[in-house]
């Protein structure tokens, strides 16, 4: 394949349709004009700029020329906050090992960069090249949590894209979703082309092959691309299935318009991580974001069964890396990137079935550099502080985070968090007397069932930690950082109602009041407002989709920024577009009631989620099904997985989860967290935690 | 420990990095390229690699210093050679220096720097004039310059403007014509500042021509920091190479 030389042109926010079709062209594709010769003149007057400039360590060096698929993977919000994200990390690299394919990755520039590429007509453009968006075959996008859609809405209009997917032509890109939050695109159904559910890393590749494969043919149909992109597991396309309501205005049901469709679409599961070693050149930013260290994702999944969590829910089941994996990951991506700092993913990394051989392991090999290893995990367990301490050898022992969610024993029944009070003192006590200095803890108000009671448990507990905190020493600190509960789609808490702004804001107050008298016990709180867009957003249907536009239009964006009070722009676009925010957020749904996402299979049965929820309104605990005997959440059956637990099946009846890892190699003597008063176990293995439950 | 000083550039898009970025770019391809650099103690080590000053944001440079202290010792040209490789591109070490116990600080022997004003190339802005007479133009606006006996710039502050004389500290400036990257002839302002007074900006000197110009003179498109050293006859003698940095580069080039 021989590309056209480089136009000379000026690269527009709407580009002519000639040269919109030469780009798109099946073979013999033009070369866009790059963005860059019209962007750099505006670079010295904007905020960080170097966060426009793409020449960071491990980027691809393919050029347009290099591929026939192209994509523009994106992350709908700053570059501070997107670069981190190991999604894209992940399907950057699996993507440009493909010989034929290009991808490139955009963030949302920042207001005053915005506000120049309009008044001088630049593009949204990919860093590595500064091609301008409207020229890639697919506009990927990850949308990791609900106040990034304004911002989609936004690249699309700057990436010279049609708004609405059905003004689009062939010679536009592909607008593609995914992330947690695509588990229910309806808000933003008339403006994707696609919604992708589950792990990306080999979806991704059968949708480029299906879109190469389409562009050899050359007939440009886009209705054709699109009804063969929807044969592909787990891809999702809106405009092929019809939301119907019932004369109440409630959902009734969304159906495929066309024969052959799954009436629910599955999400996709890698089912051996091993297989998927990524990232492992990632790419190393040039200026300040959130998280700046080489990040392994120890494993996928988590099945605590916590009530409120939508990640825990929707990524089951657990699949874990191999110690050996984990390690030869963190070698060869510190040499590749040159990080000082090594971060375990997971969504509970002290769970990992061999984390205590892991971490003794990466310890040892680190001890005396000046590489910092570290372990976000937020358990109450006083397992957390031996491993703490393990990854500490290098570094101070300062601050630990413990995330009890709930203030009152009956509430953390109530949401799964099976932790009993003693727990947490028990944790904040070996925690303190192991030189911890400030200890950090999580919690939720808003939770189904919440009475003020439980709120101010909140502040008590807080308390209780805080006098122990202050029997190790005068200056060691406790924070309570509470936020507002936000139910999501695919959780048993989909059908609670959310507790409105003005609620929120009582309940911190009656907190405040409980812990004003302790000074040195510091109080964080979320902005309530924020709750209130993502509520709406997680479980809105398609009939929210205008009021997004209309929002978007009146110029909100980056939503989830304290510098942008995008609220009352939402309000007025609610009113306009007569969306009922109550009627969506805050009222109790019915078991029989549809919901927007029904169609969409997370793989957890309705019913089970159903049931789960009403075992939480009787205050009931469900175990983590790793320890315990199966309880049919439904994820399981027709994955083809190894199996290999924890649970030893002799101990309970029942099916097992599957699990994989290997037995680690013992590493040496010393005892576990440097002190052999540690426990060197996570308390799950106890039985008596089963019990627990089923006397609860 | 050895220390070793450097001379680099920070051409291209690389000039967008911030001096407080400087560092951790500078650590982490140093850990790529696998040399021991020396940290400092403490709870949160930092790779000992200092600056003597800080480019300012989106300006160009040939003449960027660091010195690096090694924990043990490295073969330098093999090792800088790796480390030019695996910083950005656009950051690329010219000079090195090992550094003899006893030696001056770094910041002592960077007397004076040089900086260059860009003009655009007369076909890029349909106001540049063609490039001998511009250069001419600005020469003659040089000569009044130096015999000027005051130089006041204005230095906009949050509590009310401050107006400061840069005169004490220029040494000489004079404008020449270069080709740029595309071959066309190209008006450059070179001028020398000492460095034992306030810094100051080569924009803050442009602004004072643009006066004398009665403020009808081209704006540069870029700024470079040339190099930095010793004040010498018609230039400056870089500070680790020794080599001779003239005010007027190639000043017949374009003039036919």
């Amino acid at each position: 394949m021989t590309p056209r030389t480089a136009t000379p042109l000026r690269p527009t926010v709407r580009p002519a349709d000639d040269l919109l079709a030469a780009v798109h062209a099946g073979d013999d594709a033009a070369v866009p004009p790059s963005c860059w010769d019209v962007l750099e003149p505006h670079l010295p007057e904007v905020k960080k700029p170097a966060q426009y400039t793409g020449i960071e360590h491990n980027t691809s060096p393919k050029g347009w020329g290099d591929a026939d698929v192209r994509w523009l993977l994106c992350y709908p919000d700053a570059y501070e906050v997107g670069q981190p994200n190991q999604g894209i990390q992940i399907l950057y690299e699996v993507l440009n090992e493909r010989a034929d394919t290009l991808a490139e990755r955009g963030y949302s520039p920042w207001v005053d960069l915005e506000e120049r590429m309009r008044a001088d007509d630049i593009p949204f453009f990919s860093l590595e090249h500064h091609y301008p968006l409207w020229a890639f075959d697919v506009f990927a996008v990850t949308l990791p949590h609900e106040l990034g859609h304004t911002n989609l809405l936004n690249a699309l209009d700057l990436g010279g894209i049609p708004i609405e997917a059905a003004d689009r032509t062939s010679d536009h890109p592909i607008v593609l979703v995914g992330g947690h939050a695509a588990y229910n695109p309806e808000p933003l159904a008339p403006f994707i082309d696609a919604a992708v559910m589950g792990d990306g890393e080999e979806v991704v590749l059968e949708v480029d092959d299906v879109i190469r494969a389409w562009k050899r043919e050359g007939d440009g149909d886009r209705e054709v691309l699109l009804r063969r992109l929807a044969d592909i597991e787990g891809v999702y396309i809106p405009a092929l299935y019809e939301p119907r309501y019932l004369d109440d205005g409630r959902l009734k049901q969304t159906v495929p318009t066309r024969p052959g469709l799954p009436h629910r679409v599955p999400k996709r599961t890698v089912q051996d991580l091993e297989q998927w070693p990524y990232p492992k050149k990632q790419i190393v930013p040039m200026t300040e974001v959130v998280h700046e260290r080489f990040s392994v994702e120890i494993f996928r999944g988590c099945t605590r069964g916590c009530r409120f969590c939508q990640a825990g829910m929707i990524t089951r089941p657990v699949r874990e890396r191999r110690p050996e994996t984990i390690k030869a990951l963190v070698d060869e991506g510190l040499r590749n990137t040159g990080f000082e700092e090594v971060g375990l993913l997971s969504l509970s990394s002290a769970d990992h079935a061999h984390i205590g051989d892991i971490a003794r392991d990466l310890a040892d090999t680190y001890e005396g550099t000046a590489t910092g290893l570290s372990l976000p995990s937020t358990r109450v367990d006083a397992f957390n502080v031996t491993l703490s301490n393990e990854l500490a050898r290098n570094g101070r022992r300062t601050g630990l985070t413990f995330a009890p969610e709930a203030g009152s024993e009956r509430m953390r029944a109530v949401i799964n968090k099976m932790v009993a009070e003693e727990d947490m003192l028990r944790t904040a006590d070996v925690a303190f007397a192991n030189g911890w200095r400030h200890i950090k803890l999580y919690f939720m108000v808003g939770l189904p069932t919440e009475r003020d009671e439980d709120v101010t448990a909140i502040g008590e507990l807080g308390i209780k930690v805080f006098e122990i905190a202050q029997r190790y020493g005068r200056k060691n600190r406790v924070t309570v950082s509470v936020g507002g509960f936000v139910p999501k789609p695919h959780t048993p808490f989909q059908w609670a109602p959310q507790d409105p702004p003005e609620e929120i804001h009582r309940k911190l107050d009656l907190i405040k009041q409980v812990i004003s008298p302790h000074r040195g016990l510091t109080l964080r709180t979320n902005d309530p407002e924020e709750g209130v867009i993502e509520g709406l957003l997680a479980r809105g249907d398609r009939r929210v989709a205008p009021a997004v536009r209309r929002a978007w239009e009146l110029g909100s964006k980056f939503d989830g920024w304290h510098e942008f009070d995008t609220l009352d722009t939402w309000r007025q676009a609610l009113d306009e577009t007569g969306v009922d925010l109550g009627w969506y957020s805050y009222r109790e749904r019915e078991g029989n009631e549809a919901l927007p996402w029904d169609h969409l299979d997370s793989g957890l049965e309705k019913e089970w989620l159903w049931e789960d929820w009403q075992e939480s309104l009787s205050e009931q605990e469900l175990d983590d099904c790793r320890w315990s005997p199966c309880y049919d959440c439904g994820v399981c059956p027709g994955l083809d997985l190894v199996h290999d637990t924890g649970y030893q099946p002799g101990l309970l009846a029942g099916k097992a989860l599957p699990v994989v890892a290997t037995a680690a190699t013992p590493v040496n003597e010393r005892p576990l967290g440097g002190n052999a008063g540690l426990p060197t176990a996570p308390a799950r293995i106890v039985p008596a935690a089963t019990s627990e439950g089923d006397e609860a | 420990m050895q220390r070793i000083r450097v001379r680099y550039t920070k051409e291209g898009r690389v000039r967008f990095v911030s001096a407080r970025d400087l560092t951790s770019v500078w650590e982490r391809a140093l850990r790529r390229a696998d040399l021991p650099i020396a940290y400092s103690e403490g709870f949160h080590p930092h790779a000992k690699v200092s600056f003597p000053d800080a480019l300012p944001v989106g300006y160009a440079s040939t003449g960027e210093y660091a010195e690096l202290t090694f924990a043990a010792p490295v073969d330098p040209g093999p090792a800088l050679q790796a480390l030019s490789a695996t910083l950005p591109p656009g950051m690329d070490i010219l000079v090195y220096f090992e550094v003899p116990d006893g030696a001056p600080k770094l910041a002592k022997m960077l007397e004076a720097t040089m900086w260059e004003c860009v003009l655009p190339a007369p076909d890029e802005a349909g106001d540049a004039a063609p490039a001998q007479p511009l250069a001419d133009r600005i020469n003659d606006l040089c000569a009044e310059i130096v015999e000027a006996t005051e130089l006041p710039v204005v230095r906009r502050r949050p509590k009310g403007d401050k107006s400061i004389d840069v005169r004490p500290w220029l040494a000489d400036l004079r404008a020449s014509v270069r080709p740029d990257e595309a071959g066309r002839p190209t008006t450059i302002l070179r001028a020398i500042f000492t460095n034992d007074g306030p810094s100051v900006r080569p924009t803050e000197l442009y602004e004072v021509l643009t006066t004398y110009a009665d403020g009808d003179l081209t704006q540069p498109r870029l700024y470079r920091r040339v190099s930095q050293g010793r004040v010498e006859a018609d230039g400056l003698t870089e500070a680790l190479s020794g080599e001779h940095e003239p005010l007027a580069p190639n000043r017949l080039v374009g003039a036919a």
